[in-house]
This record gives C-alpha cells, sequence and structure tokens, in this order.
C-alpha cells in the first residue's frame, strides 16, 4: 500500500476551500437550535397546557429519526414538491436555482432544536428548587429569579452542554454529501475522483473534521477556566481587553454594584 | 499483641505522622484523641494500608510488616486479621445489608456462602437489624448503615477493628445507637483503636486514651488519669474546648 | 403526475425492506459486542496511565470521538484492507466487505465506550474500594465484585444512549453501498421511481426501535437502582 502524501495535500487543501460550507451548516442549526431548543424547553418546563404535551411527544418521536433518514425525505419532499409550492405563491424560482444547501440546513437545525431542547431542560433541573424558592422568599418576581439566580448557576452546567452540541453538529454536518451537498467532505474527495486516491481524500477531510472539533472544544473549555485562573489564559485576555475598550458609565457601574451587594447577600442567605 | 514502631507519613512534604508508636494488647481498647488534622485518621489508614507510610513497623502476633514496603501477601494478611469501620460507613452500595456483612467471609476467607449467611444474620441480629438484611444501604439511616458497617467488621472475627470517627457522620440522635453496639464490642473482648470526637465515651469505654497532635504522640495513659490530671499542657487545652462543647451532644 | 404518496405503495414495500432490517442488527450487534470487549480493555488500559501507551490512546479515541463515524467508515471501509494486504495479510482485499463495516463500528464503538466505563469507574467513590480492601478482598476481587457492578451501574444510561446512537448510525452504512434496510429502500426507489413510501417506512422503524430501546433502558436503569 502507498500512502501519496501529494494527493493526501492535494485533497487537504481542496477540503480547505469547502470550510465555509461546513461552518455555514454547522453555525446556523446551532443558532436555530439554540433558539427553537429554548422555546420547547420553556413549553415543557412550565407545562404550558397543550404545547408542553405536544413537544415532549414530538421530541422523543422525532429522536427516533436518524439524521440521514430523515435528510433523504426532506430533500425528496423538496425536490418534488418546490416548484409546485413556489408556484403556487408566485414566486418565480425553481428547484434548480435554490442551493440544496438549505435543505441540510433545515435537516441539521431541526435535529438540533430536539437535543438543545433535552439539553435546556436537563440543564434548568440542575438547579435545585429550593434556589428559586429562596429567591421568591426574598421578595423577587418569577422573572427576577430567573435572571438573577437560575439563570447564572445554568452557566456551568450549559457550556460543556453547548459543546457537546458545537462538536455533535461538526460531526452531523458530513452525513449533507448523502444528497449532494458539497461540504468538506466533498472537497477534500474531488482529487480523488481524478486520481482513485480516496483513502487519503478520507483521511484529509478526517483531520480537517477533527481539527475543527478540538478547535471548538478548546475554545468553548476556556469559559469553564476558573476565575483565578483566567490570567494565564490566552482567551480571557483578548476578551479583557475588548471589554477595557467599552467605555461603562458611571450610571452602569452603580448598577453593577448593586446587583453584586444583592447577589451577596442572597448568597449567605441560600 | 499489636505493637507500631516509628510510623512515619507525609503528604506532599508535609508531614502528618511523624514517629507514632503504639501497643494495644488482647481486647483492650485504644483510643485516639486530638484536634482535626492531627494525623489520627492517617494513622488508621496507615495500619490498613489505606494509605502507604514512608516507614515503621507493625507487629501482630507473629505477623511482622514494614509498613513502607509491605508486599502485597503482607497487606492481604492484615487486611484479613484485622477490619475497618469507616466515618461514612462506605457499605457496599450495590449489595443489600445481609450481602455486605457476608461479602469478607465469602469472597475474602472462602467461608461457604450458607455458612456465611448464618454467621451474617446473627451479625445483623446482634447489632438489631436483621429485619434490614434484604435492605439496600441507600435505604437506611446513617445510624443503621453504621451499625451494619460495624456488624460487617466484628462478622470476621478480627484480631482488632481500626474504628474512624464511627460517629461524626451522623445526625447527634443517632450517636448513642451506634455507641451502644461499640460498647458490646468492647464487652465482647475485641481489640480496638477508636479515633473519635467523643470525649465521654471514650473515657468510659476505653482502657487506654492516646492524644495526638501534629502527628505526634502527645500524651498516653489510661483514662482516668488523661482526663482528670492531664500532665501536658496541650492536652489540657483541647480537653478544655472539647469538654465543655462535646458534652452538650452526647447522649 | 402520480401522488407523492401512497398506502398502497408503502405496505407493498413493507415484505420487500423488512428482511434487510436484520443487516442493520447484525451491524449493531458486531459493534456493541466488539466495543463492549475492547471498549473495557481501553478503558482499564487508561485507567492504569501508562506512561508509553496512553499518548496512542488518548489521540485514537479523541480521534474517534472529533471526527463524524461517516468518515470513519470511509476511511476504514476503504483503507483497513489495504492496511490489512500491506502487513502480509494478502486476502483482505477479497473478504467480504461486510467485516470492514463492523470493525468500522467496532472500532468507534471501542473508543465511545471506553470513555463511559472510564469515567464510570472513576464515578464510584474511592470509599467502596477501601471498604473493599479492608474486609480482605485481593484488588481483582474488589474491582469483579465491588467497584464494576457499580460502575456498570453508572455507565448504564450512557450506554443506553450509546446504544441508541450505534442503531441510528447504521443508517450510514448505505453510503459505502452496504444493502441495509436504508440502502434497499433506496435502490426501490430507484428502480420504481417512488422512494418516499420506502424512506418512510425506514423512519417509523428507527422511531418504534428506538423509543423500544429508550423504554428498555429506561426499566433497566430502575430494575438495577439497589434500592434507590
Amino acid at each position: 500500500m502507498a500512502f501519496h502524501l501529494d494527493y493526501f495535500l492535494a485533497s487537504l487543501v481542496s477540503g480547505l476551500a469547502y470550510l465555509p460550507r461546513t461552518l455555514l451548516l454547522v453555525s446556523l442549526p446551532l443558532a436555530l437550535g439554540l433558539l427553537g431548543g429554548l422555546v420547547l424547553a420553556a413549553f415543557r418546563v412550565y407545562r404550558v397546557p397543550v404545547l408542553g404535551r405536544l413537544t415532549a411527544l414530538g421530541v422523543s418521536i422525532y429522536q427516533g429519526v436518524p439524521i440521514v433518514v430523515a435528510l433523504v425525505i426532506y430533500n425528496l419532499l423538496f425536490m418534488s414538491l418546490f416548484n409546485d409550492v413556489a408556484a403556487f405563491f408566485g414566486v418565480a424560482t425553481t428547484v434548480a436555482e435554490v442551493d440544496i444547501i438549505w435543505v441540510g440546513i433545515f435537516a441539521l437545525a431541526l435535529q438540533e432544536v430536539t437535543l438543545m431542547e433535552e439539553s435546556f431542560r436537563g440543564a434548568f433541573y440542575s438547579v435545585p428548587a429550593g434556589q428559586r424558592e429562596a429567591a421568591l422568599a426574598c421578595g423577587l418576581t418569577e422573572l427576577q429569579a430567573l435572571r438573577r439566580i437560575i439563570v447564572p448557576q445554568l452557566v456551568p452546567v450549559a457550556v460543556p452542554m453547548l459543546m457537546n452540541h458545537v462538536v455533535g453538529n461538526i460531526k452531523n454536518s458530513s452525513v449533507v454529501i448523502a444528497i449532494g451537498v458539497a461540504e468538506v467532505l466533498t472537497g477534500a474527495s474531488i482529487p480523488a475522483a481524478r486520481t482513485y486516491s480516496f483513502l487519503e481524500s478520507y483521511v484529509a477531510a478526517g483531520l480537517i473534521y477533527w481539527a475543527l472539533a478540538t478547535a471548538a472544544e478548546q475554545l468553548i473549555g476556556q469559559w469553564e477556566i476558573r476565575p483565578e485562573a483566567r490570567q494565564s489564559s490566552w482567551f480571557w485576555q483578548v476578551c479583557a481587553r475588548v471589554r477595557r475598550r467599552r467605555t461603562v458609565t458611571v450610571a452602569q457601574q452603580e448598577k453593577r454594584g448593586q446587583v453584586h451587594a444583592e447577589l451577596e447577600a442572597y448568597q449567605k442567605i441560600l | 499483641m499489636l505493637s507500631l514502631k516509628h510510623i512515619r507519613k507525609s503528604f506532599d512534604r508535609e508531614e502528618v505522622l511523624r514517629d507514632v508508636s503504639l501497643q494495644v494488647r488482647h481486647g483492650e481498647v485504644v483510643s485516639i484523641l486530638g484536634p482535626s488534622g492531627s494525623g489520627k485518621t492517617t494513622l488508621l489508614r496507615c495500619l490498613d494500608f489505606l494509605e502507604r507510610a514512608d516507614g515503621g513497623e507493625l507487629t501482630l502476633d507473629d505477623l511482622h510488616v514494614d509498613l513502607a514496603h509491605a508486599k502485597r501477601r503482607d497487606v492481604l494478611a492484615m487486611r484479613r486479621r484485622t477490619a475497618f469501620v469507616f466515618q461514612n460507613y462506605n457499605l457496599f452500595a450495590n449489595k443489600t445489608a445481609r450481602e455486605n456483612v457476608m461479602e469478607g467471609l465469602v469472597t475474602a476467607r472462602g467461608v461457604s456462602p450458607d455458612e456465611a449467611r448464618k454467621k451474617a444474620e446473627e451479625a445483623l441480629a446482634w447489632v438489631g437489624l436483621l429485619d434490614k438484611a434484604g435492605e439496600y444501604p441507600s435505604r437506611l439511616s446513617g445510624g443503621q448503615q453504621q451499625r451494619i458497617g460495624i456488624a460487617r467488621a466484628v462478622v470476621l472475627d478480627p484480631e482488632v477493628i481500626f474504628l474512624d470517627e464511627p460517629t461524626s457522620a451522623l445526625d447527634p440522635e443517632l450517636v448513642g445507637e451506634v455507641l451502644n453496639v461499640i460498647r458490646e464490642v468492647a464487652r465482647r473482648g475485641i481489640a480496638m483503636i477508636i479515633v473519635t470526637h467523643e470525649m465521654a465515651f471514650a473515657r468510659e469505654v476505653s482502657h487506654h486514651v492516646v492524644f495526638m497532635e501534629g502527628g505526634r504522640v502527645i500524651e498516653e495513659g489510661p483514662p482516668e488519669q488523661i482526663f482528670s490530671q492531664p500532665r501536658e499542657e496541650r492536652t489540657r487545652t483541647f480537653l478544655k474546648r472539647y469538654l465543655t462543647d462535646s458534652n452538650m451532644y452526647y447522649i | 403526475m402520480e401522488a407523492l404518496f401512497s398506502w398502497q405503495r408503502f405496505w407493498a414495500d413493507v415484505p420487500l425492506l423488512l428482511p434487510y432490517f436484520l443487516v442493520t442488527v447484525k451491524i449493531v450487534f458486531w459493534g456493541i459486542g466488539v466495543g463492549l470487549v475492547l471498549g473495557i480493555v481501553l478503558a482499564c488500559l487508561r485507567l492504569r496511565h501508562l506512561a508509553w501507551l496512553e499518548p496512542i490512546l488518548h489521540i485514537y479515541v479523541s480521534f474517534m470521538r472529533g471526527t463524524p463515524m461517516l468518515v470513519q467508515l470511509l476511511i476504514i471501509f476503504y483503507g483497513l484492507p489495504l492496511v490489512l494486504a500491506a502487513v502480509g495479510v494478502q486476502e483482505a482485499v477479497r473478504w467480504d466487505k461486510m467485516v470492514f463495516v463492523y470493525a468500522a463500528f467496532a472500532l468507534n464503538e471501542t473508543a465511545f465506550l471506553s470513555e463511559i466505563f472510564r469515567s464510570a469507574i472513576l464515578a464510584v467513590p474511592a470509599g467502596q474500594l477501601e471498604a473493599a480492601y479492608a474486609v480482605g478482598l485481593t484488588r481483582w476481587q474488589a474491582y469483579r465484585r465491588i467497584v464494576l457492578p457499580q460502575a456498570w451501574r453508572i455507565a448504564l444510561p450512557g450506554f443506553g444512549a450509546d446504544f441508541i446512537a450505534l442503531f441510528h448510525g447504521t443508517s450510514l452504512a448505505f453510503l459505502v453501498g452496504v444493502i441495509d434496510i436504508m440502502g434497499r429502500a433506496q435502490a426501490l426507489g430507484a428502480s420504481t421511481h417512488h422512494a418516499l413510501e420506502g424512506y418512510l417506512f425506514v423512519a417509523l422503524l428507527f422511531i418504534v426501535c428506538s423509543l423500544g430501546l429508550r423504554v428498555g433502558f429506561n426499566y433497566l436503569d430502575r430494575r438495577l437502582a439497589y434500592g434507590r
């Protein structure tokens, strides 16, 4: 067996050229998932009538569908129905003119919504009920309790969760080649069509995904660094510099001080 | 019968035990007192090889072990002739009360399951918990768990039992039931080394009291002497503080 | 134009597709079976922190967890026969292609399960091991009778999620030409020009099985709760 380094490098370059497409396939579903997941989780946590039940049912059913199966179904529906629907709404676009990446984004986003819903719910329940009760007992409103007591405590749980989602989505994004969306994996395979160096191409693609996942892990891992260790972290130094540039008004500072004092008081009580 | 000589142990350059020596005779109850961080718990853990001492010798009748360099066989022999009662009970979470008591008999000593079951139930009846034999530890109160912990130790018929603050993790109202069981063990004539903060109990049950501070034995002697006429100033200060505080909890 | 979906075609597809579900089950079987054994071995090796082996195992686990299953499948499906041929197993190129599909899923599972077991073993309180030593158990006895049963219990929810993920992952195999239930649905669609019914049946089958597996694992979780 010969592993051709030059073919491998050609694949690496070709794959990297498609990195923006993969990043789009990762970031957009992630953002949509974050939003949709939060809304759905709220339905369930606050036991909204009908919607809460529907969410529970829908999420557990939808989680049974493998992403690639969902993808080919959406693609099929998109291909068969798009022209009719477009004509119905009087849009003069045909299916051939639409980038199929949107089907991929749709499928990935929907999957991400269901996964995020579960994560958000888990994070929410990880804060003991006593925290909310104590906040209400201190005279805070339900919304204040959420914003000042519960959400700050969600962050340490939510950060590693977010990391799992980013890495998961980077890995998931490659399945869109099943419907012919061009992204990193496709890009890396382009040279192989001429040279039959498929192994080199796939290894190159693997390395790109690996680097992407590791980078995401590193970046988000920085959030988990404890305050006292942040001095020695490049990430936090950059953040601090950005923060320093922002001007802080006196009123803002006062308000911040007040919040701090309040929080300290709560901590003592809790 | 059990003698310890020159035991030393450090954690990251911090000396926790500095040359500790101790004697325990057959059936004798020895209490170790001292402020937290004085090395009492570490001493017990070194004797059962839960912590590896940096130096020291241990003699248990005919068994002679170099604590720092003991081989697997010696470690196992020592553990099979002694028993340990933990501060936070450490009952096996995947086993019922009965199975907890049987485990050492069956697996370590090779006793047949039928006989082990009989002995385990005797031991459970003896600590008053035969009706809980089939329960998992998570369903039992701290006091019940600790009584089973003691049954698990006694059933092995050990030459000496090490008890590491056996009542410290308990709610005050549960301390009494556990102390009663330990009193019973003493009455049976099983030797014990007890690390405890229950001063009145230590005074009542021990034959010999050791006061430790800063990794050293400061003073030792019969309980009447240590509690009534301590020779060392540090012992006196410690007892003064503890006797006023802890007697309120003692039931 | 014919309707996009018809129940008639749907029911006609069912007997044509169902037998191919066996291929999916086989992939899951080999993936979990081999992955479980190698995963436990890997977890134990990593817990011992062997100086020369640890970096290699770390990279292996990181790569398997950080790259898409599809890419791993492609690399192993096309690469492993070549690697085997290079080290002297010439006939590997002529082996049943399914072997390499099983290998891909098994190697992936090894990495994931090793992490699940490693963290589960670390999650068993140290006092359990100490108590086992204190009643005279040897290291091996203590692990076999006290630590591993509890670790298994802690690992169960993670194992369940991983099992379902593997089950879903098998649906990628048709992309390297495996005729599993998904591959069959695609082929059927290509020949009849009506793919939707087949795909919907596949989706439905996955939903039912996933729900079944979840219920099963939840039941086990409650059964093995040691009184909690």
